[in-house]
């Protein structure tokens, strides 16, 4: 349903390309990740999707639409966003979510935007936080706001850039529960770039290796060996198989 | 389920409104009552039932009320321009000069005074010249032109580099000394005379506002306020950041360009009807989000009045001071206000 072909971009048209060559697609319900070393062009590729950047050459389609016809608020109703630093004003996580319709409502909010704000915080059970205000939020419940007001805008694709790279162990854990349902119930596509390969192992069904701003591999998760992560990250580690389980050592980059 | 949570928050913001609305309301009665002609309450009653003498009537229908709007217009307009400048910058420090307005309109007047009122151009050092050539309008239009001038030429500016908060700011504090640095060397050449009608009118005074003034600020503050009110929701998702806004389909350059420049056009009409009034940009909105947060389907609002409230009791307090003569009202409010506003900000609870 989202197909990138022939992408490149560079900023303002200048200077050397920042993604070069970027081909490949999604379909629902399929999470793809996104790996590779700081500065190989993870969040330029996400701002190229979600119309934040223009690409310099190439389409990107949404159900066979090229993205650059749609107008900003037509493609924010099919891409969701999560960026890497979250920030609020200081509003209500009622409010907060609230914003994830704007595509939808623009200037008023209806009936319809307060019933579906509604059932997202039923589901990702925000209920007990819903009048506070976001300022008094831990770390791990700004994320997850973050999250509910992306879904909030009925998103067909999700993308997340680090959603784990501020949190501790317990909060990484159940944003990533929290994705796999997203991908598996609502059947959203989510696109996301994590730091922990042993995490990113165990959520994708997809792996984009990306390097100098080329995706040099476009695998499955069987596919990964040692040679994939070391030609990407220019490191040195290895790959267990303890009980059928894959386990990279010395895979935190 | 959450119906309650909006039912709460729009009681709030209702109360909030009305509040400070009834505040602003009964300090313009008080207002109506202060002043240097020794009219007691129950004169001043009596004379806005027009049962009064002809030189009461004058003083409360002319001189007073047209006084008492002209605070409420630029208290609200430069409060909210402030508020607004603040969201679309993301800096808590900027303000409704922040474009420079206020240092454009300072030269425009004076160069109106000082070059074409009789100044070095004309016959030199005579007071006639001044007040036979002291045409309020012709001032505060070369004032205001000016504030568009500099206004255009920043986010002229800002369109060939970027509208980044950063840019912005940096743009706008560099035009701004272009031109207090152009009004220095004007005073230079000025004469003695002159220079004293440059600087009384940089005083802000409201004692200049008349209703054809009020008129002209009404619409173009009470339109400014609409379309804030309007763009609400947008204020409010710029808070995440450009870019959570521009993913939510917000075309974020256009929401700060427009907002720049009706926030600074709002500025620049009260600046050059009334002289430079400082701070109510900062203090207003400051006090506003600190109690309400930031919300801006109440803040804007909110922040409105409780500019009007500021610069009433400012320029209230100024009228009780001055035996005769009020006392400038911008340096009231940046006289109490400052110390009010580090009183504020050091109070803070969080952040």
């Amino acid at each position: 349903m989202i197909e990138v072909r022939n992408l490149a971009f560079r900023y303002k048209n200048r200077g050397d390309y920042v993604l070069k060559d970027i081909n490949f697609s999604m379909g629902p319900g399929e999470i793809v990740i996104l790996l590779g070393k700081n500065g190989a062009g993870k969040t330029t590729l996400f701002k190229n999707i979600l119309g934040i950047e223009k690409p310099s050459f190439g389409e990107i389609l949404f159900d066979n639409r090229e993205m650059s016809r749609l107008g900003m608020a037509e493609r924010a109703r099919y891409i969701g966003y999560v960026p890497q630093n979250i920030q609020y004003g200081s509003l209500t996580v009622y409010d907060s979510i609230m914003i994830g319709r704007m595509a939808h409502f623009g200037y008023r909010v209806s009936e319809t935007d307060g019933e579906i704000v509604d059932s997202v915080i039923r589901q990702m059970q925000l209920e007990d936080l819903a009048d506070k205000n976001v300022d008094e939020l831990s770390g791990g419940e700004r994320q997850k706001i973050a999250i509910a007001r992306a879904i909030a805008g009925e998103p067909k694709m999700l993308i997340f850039d680090e959603p784990t790279g501020n949190l501790d162990i317990s909060n990484e854990l159940l944003i990533l529960k929290e994705a796999k349902r997203l991908a598996r119930d609502l059947n959203i596509s989510i696109l996301t770039s994590l730091h922990d390969l042993n995490q990113a192992l165990d959520l994708g069904d997809r792996f984009l290796f990306l390097k100098d701003g080329r995706i040099i591999y476009d695998i499955t998760r069987e596919q990964i060996t040692t040679k994939v992560i070391n030609d990407t990250f220019d490191a040195q580690v290895r790959i267990l198989d303890i009980d059928g389980e894959i386990i990279i050592k010395g895979g935190k980059i | 389920m959450y119906e309650r949570i909006l039912k709460k928050n729009k009681h709030k913001n209702i109360t909030a409104i009305t509040v400070i609305v009834i505040a602003v309301f009964f300090l313009a009665l008080i207002s109506l009552f202060v002043g240097s002609s020794n009219m007691t309450p129950e004169e001043a009653i009596e004379t806005l039932l027009f049962r009064s003498n002809a030189a009461d009537t004058r003083i409360i229908w002319n001189i007073r009320i047209p006084r008492i709007i002209a605070a409420i217009l630029a208290g609200a307009g430069l409060s909210v321009s402030g508020l607004i400048m603040q969201t679309v910058l993301n800096n808590p420090m900027a303000s409704p000069s922040t474009l420079g307005v206020s240092n454009a309109a300072v030269f425009g007047a004076n160069l109106s005074i000082i070059a074409f009122a009789g100044g070095f151009l004309n016959v030199g050092n005579n007071i006639q010249n001044y007040s036979s050539a002291a045409n309020p309008y012709a001032t505060s239009l070369v004032a205001f032109v000016f504030s568009v001038v500099s206004i255009l030429l920043i986010l002229g500016i800002c369109r060939i580099k970027s509208y980044q908060p950063g840019i912005v700011v940096l743009a706008g504090i560099a035009v701004g000394s272009i031109w207090t640095a152009a009004t220095t060397i004007l005073q230079f050449f000025a004469t003695d005379v002159g220079i004293s009608a440059a600087v009384i009118w940089n005083f802000g005074d409201l004692g200049r506002a008349t209703y054809k003034t009020d008129l002209i600020m009404a619409v173009i503050v009470l339109a400014g306020l609409v379309l804030f009110t309007i763009f609400s929701w947008r204020f409010n998702a710029l808070l995440s950041g450009d870019n959570v806004a521009k993913s939510v389909g917000i075309n974020v350059n256009l929401l700060r360009f427009v907002s720049m420049l009706v926030a600074s056009m709002i500025t620049a009409v009260c600046v050059s009807f009334l002289g430079i009034i400082g701070f109510i940009g900062i203090i207003g909105p400051h006090i506003t989000k600190k109690l309400l947060g930031q919300d801006h389907r109440v803040t804007i609002p909110v922040s409105a009045f409780m500019g009007s409230f500021i610069l009433l009791a400012a320029d209230t307090f100024s009228r009780t001071l001055g035996k005769g003569s009020a006392l400038p009202v911008g340096a009231i409010t940046s006289l109490l206000g400052a110390p009010f506003f580090l009183f504020i900000i050091f109070s803070r609870r969080r952040d």
